[in-house]
């Protein structure tokens, strides 16, 4: 143990504690994502040595992460694909002046998420990690089927939710099926002259920031940009109304959607963004009171805050355990070790003991880190609505672009993607489809193809889906409980509609 | 009969067009929703519109179509100039720079609704230093390569 | 950074930009610009090819004083910056993929011989490995051969349409070729990433899957007892490129150990009296109409970078293999090469 001691020096923590600054930076800005940190400071880790390197890459992971609920409350732009439900509750709060408020909120719920994931990290990795082999094609094909039945659920017409859903499944569709993930490589659903183009289809982040970013200034722009502030009636001074008595009664929330964030992260190929629609699905499913939820109901952005930073435990274990990355970011991190010569793999843990005590460190650190930064610099982010519009959307239009343009390292069609779905965002708002259901469909989508497909592929009949494992029951059992409360939830709703109607 | 339902539910996907085999499922699923919507949604809204009830989205509203699209053209000119521009100077993000500055300063002019003298100015600046800042710290320090 | 330094970066970052207005007027003395931008045909930036790419682009632009930069667009996108820019700014490099995908028919590849130049190779990645469940009956590759010559069906999880797939299309190859019109119950089971190859031999989808020494060579250190542990049975890489590797060779399996699976100890026939083997090899892709004195420029610049014998080292650390070879040869070489494994693959359909 004092080996390890001697290792963690000030320039660990405080490499540790800029990779969470940087990170969050990284993160608040539309576009800019956690991976996007930890690849462009991955080359510095060879000068800085292993351990060093750790620190900072696990400070800008745990920060990128963090950061994206800024945009995400503040102007309804979700910085990282994984904050996109902290946008359905924070954005509503922001508009009636507690942004403030609801980024508090994200930061407790964050710090909380991270923790509770660490915790796990540390204790159960490799036990987990034997659990999480047993999830083949179909089981993961199930996970992301619970994920899509939030769509039913936060739809305001469920019959418009859901085909506004299909459309999004529909959209993710475009382009190859690819290789990468065992298909054929051929291109569908596209004109021969759109291939150059659309060749591995639309990209998740240029869309995502397309649709809530741009389409918003394009709605602002047709009503004139009215008012020069991007909100009015602010309540700042005292915490902005935070107190944490908000938390009463959120601890099964903040515990559950924490597991949830974990769980999804440990699985390789199920993505990070389902894990905070997961986690929002079952809060808006098992709680009480969840009616508020998508109005501006706090308990929303505890649900998605504390399950997305719970990601970030929930990615190592597999990389850690099986030398498997359980999301984008930590794929990149694969390339730390490897710079360094170091395997990781099921013996990663036993053989490098010392390097699996930093790593938990820096990890525990950074959370501790990104909780004070930013709880106490909010009151200063959130005043970015007091900067006029007419100075705010072209730096959002600008750092837009920005992002789309690196998020696969430099292509020009990315940013065309941003425009292309700016202005679907915008028609179909006004022709009255659903956004969150749709982009929910797009995010998920894909994932869903391949692993429904290759189920299929392997076993040759659809009743793999039934009989393939306990766990497969089980999941089985949440989706049947999801569609049934969200269809009372609509029968309620429209039964009250029509009451007030009459 | 056990025999009669394995035979339903079994299926074979023929890998050289197993491409095609979940976007055909969407397009049936995308066919049946698409009706009910017409049936349930768009059938009672349009008899709403022929009563004067409702007006028609984009066409039958108000909407302020200088800024509109101006907006439009503006993020089209600028998208398209960038990459120009950058290819004059490849892999330098100059094109990114040099462009921005010019369309956050119109765009700045487009969204103001009174032009006094300071916010002109506060937009110079802002166009000045916004670009060069973004470009400095990603092109420069974190060499993200920009248009 | 201090203040001062910013603006001194700043200065001179607008001096570059005065610069770049003088000298695109002028024309260009046919050398690499001070800006060059190096796309892999990956899009990871965690994986070999960007590993191996960043040390080749390093050691340039050290060299060569210039700027040059690593981007992980992936094939289909690095093409197509390729063959957009004579100029010299993008240049490619990818490794056998970009043929093989050719040969496999995978949309998307085009014939790199034809279209492109072939720059020199850089380095090779020795990894290639087939692997089986340690409980396995087939002790060896031959007994998987003989096994299926025997009627047996065998399913090896691959990525469909190249270096994956090489292997798996030469076993078929040396089983039609010994055990005739019984190849087929060698049985692809098409998937994606290392993650699911493994989960299909833990799930015993699979009997054997595709792998690499880098990847999965803890899990061949597992108990037998563990539903994960694995065993090699054979790497794809030629004996001579397994023996210049680190004699200590990979985490605990030595170089000694490796080679145990490696030809001749391992036979895949491929009727022409020779074995089957395959390296992962490195190479730069042009533009065609890129002006040959870069390309001399570039040969150049990696034969005396090799000469000094430090990047061998670097790559080395990294088990890659370092296999300089310029332009001419490497063009001469890999085209033999294809020429090999398109036999192969025109055999088993």
């Amino acid at each position: 143990m004092l080996d390890i001691l001697s290792l963690l020096d000030i320039t660990f923590f405080l490499l540790a504690a800029l990779g969470a600054l940087v990170g969050i930076i990284f993160g608040a800005i539309p576009g800019m994502t956690a991976t996007m940190a930890v690849a462009v400071c991955l080359p510095l880790t060879y000068a800085l040595g292993l351990n060093h390197g750790l620190a900072l890459l696990l400070g800008l992971y745990v920060g990128g992460i963090s950061g994206g609920m800024v945009p995400a409350v503040l102007l309804n732009i979700p910085g990282t694909p994984s904050s996109i439900t902290t946008t359905f509750d924070g954005f509503p709060m922001a508009q009636k002046g507690e942004g403030e408020r609801a980024l508090r909120v994200c930061v407790v719920a964050s710090v909380i998420g991270g923790l509770i994931s660490a915790i796990v990290l540390f204790l159960f990795a490799p036990l987990l990690a034997e659990f999480s082999i047993k999830f083949s094609y179909v089981e993961k094909f199930l996970i992301i089927l619970l994920a899509l039945t939030v769509i039913a659920s936060m739809s305001r017409n469920m019959l418009v939710g859901i085909f506004s859903g299909v459309i999004g499944i529909w959209l993710s569709l475009i382009g190859t099926y690819s290789i990468s993930d065992g298909g054929n490589g051929k291109t569908r659903l596209m004109f021969d002259f759109l291939e150059p183009y659309l060749f591995e289809g639309f990209s998740l982040l240029p869309v995502l920031i397309g649709i809530f970013g741009i389409a918003t200034i394009l709605l602002e722009a047709e009503e004139g940009i009215k008012s020069g502030l991007a909100s009015q009636n602010i309540k700042f001074g005292k915490g902005g109304g935070f107190s944490f008595g908000i938390f009463r009664g959120r601890l099964t929330n903040l515990v559950r959607s924490s597991f949830i964030g974990t769980f999804v992260g440990m699985l390789p190929g199920v993505g990070g963004s389902a894990a905070s629609v997961l986690a929002y699905t079952q809060e808006k499913n098992l709680s009480r009171d969840s009616s508020e939820m998508g109005k501006g109901a706090p308990q929303g952005l505890m649900a998605s805050e504390s399950a997305n930073n719970a990601l970030t435990g929930g990615a190592l274990i597999p990389l850690l355990s099986l030398g498997i990355p359980g999301d984008s970011t930590t794929a990149v991190l694969i390339g730390a070790f490897t710079l360094q010569g170091i395997q990781v793999g099921p013996l990663f843990i036993p053989e490098n003991a010392d390097t699996w005590y930093v790593m938990m460190t820096a990890l525990v650190f950074a959370n501790i880190v990104m909780f004070f930064l930013m709880f106490y610099a909010i009151k200063h982010i959130a005043k970015v609505v007091l900067v006029p519009k007419y100075i705010l959307y072209p730096i959002i239009v600008m750092m837009c672009v920005v992002g789309a343009y690196a998020i696969n390292y430099g292509i020009m069609f990315d940013v065309w993607t941003l425009l292309i779905f700016g202005v679907l965002g915008y028609l179909i708002q006004k022709v009255g489809l659903e956004v969150a259901p749709l982009i929910i469909g797009f995010i998920l989508g894909g994932q869903a193809e391949v692993y429904f497909v290759k189920s299929l592929e392997s076993a040759g009949s659809y009743g793999i889906f039934f009989t393939k494992s306990p766990i497969a029951l089980v999941l089985w059992g949440l989706i049947a409980a999801s569609v049934i409360f969200s269809v009372v939830m609509g029968l309620k709703s429209q039964a009250k509609r029509q009451v007030e109607a009459s | 009969m056990e025999s009669g339902l394995s035979s339903l539910l079994s299926v074979s996907i023929d890998f050289e067009t197993s491409h095609l085999f979940f976007p055909h499922i969407i397009h049936w699923v995308l066919g049946v929703l698409f009706a009910l919507v017409l049936v349930f949604n768009v059938v009672p809204f349009l008899a709403a519109v022929r009563r004067g009830e409702r007006s028609l989205p984009i066409l039958g509203e108000s909407m302020d179509k200088f800024r509109f699209f101006g907006t439009l053209v503006l993020i089209v000119a600028y998208f398209q100039t960038m990459s120009m521009v950058g290819n004059f100077f490849p892999y330098t993000g100059y094109g990114f720079l040099f462009v921005s500055m010019v369309f956050l300063f119109l765009m700045s002019l487009m969204y103001m609704h009174t032009r006094t003298r300071r916010k002109v100015l506060t937009a110079a600046i802002n166009a000045l230093v916004a670009p060069t800042l973004a470009w400095f710290i990603l092109a420069r320090l974190f060499q993200i390569t920009l248009p | 950074m201090s203040m001062p330094s910013i603006i001194k970066t700043l200065g001179t970052s607008v001096m570059v930009a005065g610069m770049a207005f003088g000298s695109s007027a002028v024309a260009a003395d046919a050398q690499l610009p001070g800006n060059v931008r190096v796309v892999i045909g990956s899009t990871s930036t965690g994986g070999d090819t960007y590993q191996n790419s960043s040390i080749v682009a390093d050691g340039l632009a050290e060299h060569l004083d210039i700027n040059m930069k690593v981007d992980a667009v992936g094939a289909s996108s690095a093409f197509r910056f390729l063959d957009r820019d004579p100029r010299g700014n993008t240049l490619m490099i990818f490794h056998d993929q970009s043929y093989l995908g050719h040969l496999y028919g995978v949309q998307g590849y085009d014939d790199i011989f034809e279209k492109y130049t072939i720059g020199p190779t850089v380095a090779i990645n020795p990894g290639n490995a087939y692997l089986v469940p340690k409980d396995s009956p087939y002790q060896t590759l031959n007994d998987v051969i003989e096994a299926v010559g025997n009627g047996e069906e065998v399913r090896v999880a691959i990525q469909p349409g190249g270096v994956s797939e090489i292997g798996f299309s030469a076993l078929k190859n040396a089983i039609s070729i010994e055990h005739p019109g019984m190849e087929d119950n060698l049985v692809a089971v098409n998937t994606g990433s290392q993650a699911d190859k493994n989960q299909q031999l833990f799930n015993d989808q699979a009997d054997m899957i595709n792998g690499t020494v880098q990847a999965n060579e803890q899990y061949t250190r597992l108990p037998e007892d563990d539903q994960k542990a694995m065993r090699f049975l054979w790497l794809t890489a030629r004996q001579g490129t397994i023996e210049q590797a680190p004699e200590d060779g990979l985490g605990q399996t030595s170089r000694e150990q490796l080679l145990q699976y490696v030809a001749p100890n391992v036979s895949v026939p491929m009727g022409n009296g020779d074995d089957f083997t395959f390296d992962k090899e490195f190479f730069f892709l042009y533009n065609k109409d890129m002006d040959q004195a870069i390309v001399d420029q570039i040969d150049q610049a990696l034969t005396e970078i090799y000469d000094e014998g430090e990047i061998q080292q670097t790559q080395k650390t990294s088990f890659f293999i370092p296999n300089f070879k310029p332009s001419d040869e490497a063009a001469e070489y890999l085209e033999t090469k294809m020429s090999v494994y398109e036999d192969i693959i025109t055999n088993i359909q």
